[in-house]
């Protein structure tokens, strides 16, 4: 009888091996018409970045180190919290208030050890700069308990044109635990005054034991977030299991699936879902199988592109090249491939001055220019 | 549509057996106390270091790696026959606790990405070194202790 099972077994996982889009959007090489040039360099893993008035940039490195990078030269910030460096945990993202040259905040997100429970989980900071360290630090909001999984930190920061902050926290590892249970942190995107304080119409204000911080839901590990600069809405992607990584719009309340319903299989091949669809959950704009295992996300808004002007850009971490989505209307019908072989995509920007700038793993900070 | 429908009911059909099959020998060990303390003397401090390393595996090392230890593509390298971890113990063992980053060569492949270093504690180290070194073709004995992993420097 074991041995009936255990062939099953075998049965079903090679049944599921392969994990195959089909009749997906073909990849196409864009034409070589740029060149890339290294900004920075001797960032280990450039996790986030965001522009200060003066084109100087803030670089987060994931082991915990806040960079201010002037014309190439760079200055370690003083007095960044300790950060919990385990697996996928770290210094996080890092944006600017909308009104940064009025109020001075700097928004980060990072792996913190800091509330219940041993581990660490993901925290919302904001802080000033001045004379090259971090002051004024103020908590915004930290996820709970904490846990010593690797997994799934998240954790990108976006402000949408209503001024509202937006951040993601992946599901930490537990995926039949956090994601679908909006009592609890994990597995969401959460939407917040910039100071804080949770606005009243959140979705779930109101509902009993629920973290009212919570805007979406259903959520595996977004490490892309960006706000689409023509409508306005946030787009987020996140990764899938092997196969599934999504690129979601974010909408109130909504509820992403995972891991209700996936397009991927889990890492040891087993099942996690037979279902792809469900009447409730938010079906994807797009999604990758294989995965491509996404990070950082931006639209191309600037004039310096012309040929690109409204394409989504997608870091790939896995396949260590930048995927450029193109779109008839408001749908996905193009994919093409730029920086092929670039190294891991960890983050992607448009800067303040329009060039598209690339934070890529072992490397640091390349600057897309066009020929 | 991923999975077939046959495919969906087999599984369901082998999960719950194999669930029905786990729950009674669990329940046997449970009700003959005398079981499961004996058993747990009988494992090796190599097995039981294994053992605890296959959760760190799960957890750090698979999404790379693969839970087949085979790799993939051009940037993660092999661990299943991987004649790095044979012959380099103590490179694999500052790889792990450290990071690695720069050319290597596996099995005859050029391997030039960057592992982070994952935040592990020694003993974690210690117990997925020896989960990685024998598990499938691999079998490398010799334990990798925590005073080992201590004593590797950067």
């Amino acid at each position: 009888m074991k041995n009936t099972i255990f062939a099953l077994f075998t049965l079903v996982s090679l049944g599921c091996t392969s994990q195959v889009k089909l009749n997906d959007i073909p990849l196409i090489d864009a034409p070589v018409n740029y060149t890339l040039e290294t900004v920075v360099d001797g960032i280990p893993i450039p996790w986030g970045m965001t522009f200060l008035p003066d084109n100087s940039f803030l670089v987060t490195e994931k082991s915990g180190i806040l960079y201010h990078v002037t014309n190439g030269k760079k200055t370690e910030v003083k007095n960044v919290p300790e950060v919990y460096n385990r697996g996928q945990g770290g210094l996080l993202d890092i944006v600017l208030h909308p009104d940064y040259t009025k109020n001075g905040w700097i928004y980060i997100s990072y792996a913190s050890t800091e509330g219940e429970g041993t581990g660490g989980n993901t925290k919302i900071i904001r802080a000033k700069l001045e004379n090259e360290s971090l002051t004024s630090i103020e908590a915004i909001y930290k996820c709970g308990p904490n846990t010593t999984k690797g997994q799934h930190f998240g954790s990108r920061i976006v402000f949408d044109n209503a001024g509202y902050l937006f951040f993601s926290a992946g599901e930490r590892g537990a995926h039949f635990v956090n994601p679908q249970d909006i009592t609890r942190d994990n597995g969401k995107i959460y939407r917040l005054n910039a100071d804080g304080s949770i606005p009243k119409d959140n979705p779930f204000v109101g509902v009993a034991n629920a973290k009212e911080a919570i805007y979406t839901y259903g959520n595996r590990n977004p490490q892309g977030m960006t706000k689409n600069p023509v409508t306005g809405a946030i787009w987020e992607h996140e990764h899938g299991p092997q196969g599934g990584d999504e690129i979601n719009i974010v909408k109130k309340g909504a509820n992403y699936g995972w891991p209700v319903v996936t397009y991927g299989i889990d890492y040891d091949n087993t099942i996690i879902s037979t279902i792809q669809q469900k009447e409730g959950i938010q079906d994807p704009e797009y999604y990758w199988a294989p995965s491509i295992a996404p990070s950082g996300m931006a639209f191309i808004s600037s004039a310096i592109y012309p040929k690109w002007k409204g394409n989504l850009l997608v870091g790939s971490l896995k396949f260590q090249y930048v995927e450029m989505l193109t779109f008839t209307g408001d749908k996905i019908t193009g994919r093409q491939k730029i920086a092929t072989n670039v190294g891991r995509l960890r983050n992607i920007m448009q800067g303040p001055d329009g060039y598209i700038y690339l934070g890529v793993e072992g490397k640091g900070i390349l600057k897309i220019i066009p020929n | 549509m991923i999975f077939s429908k046959t495919t969906a009911t087999l599984l369901i059909i082998g999960t719950s057996a194999f669930t029905i099959i786990t729950s009674s020998f669990n329940s046997t060990t449970e009700n003959n106390y005398n079981v499961l303390p004996l058993k747990k003397e009988q494992q090796t401090d190599l097995q039981k270091s294994i053992a605890n390393g296959k959760e760190v595996y799960a957890d750090f090392c698979m999404q790379c790696h693969q839970a087949t230890g085979k790799g993939s593509g051009s940037s993660f390298p092999p661990l299943d026959g991987s004649d790095w971890i044979k012959n380099k113990r103590a490179e694999s063992i500052r790889a792990v606790k450290y990071g690695q980053k720069g050319a290597i060569l596996v099995n005859g492949k050029k391997f030039n990405s960057m592992m982070p270093a994952m935040g592990l504690s020694d003993e974690e180290i210690a117990d997925v070194m020896n989960y990685v070194m024998n598990s499938w073709s691999n079998k490398q004995t010799k334990i990798v202790t925590v005073s080992e992993v201590a004593l590797s420097k950067k």
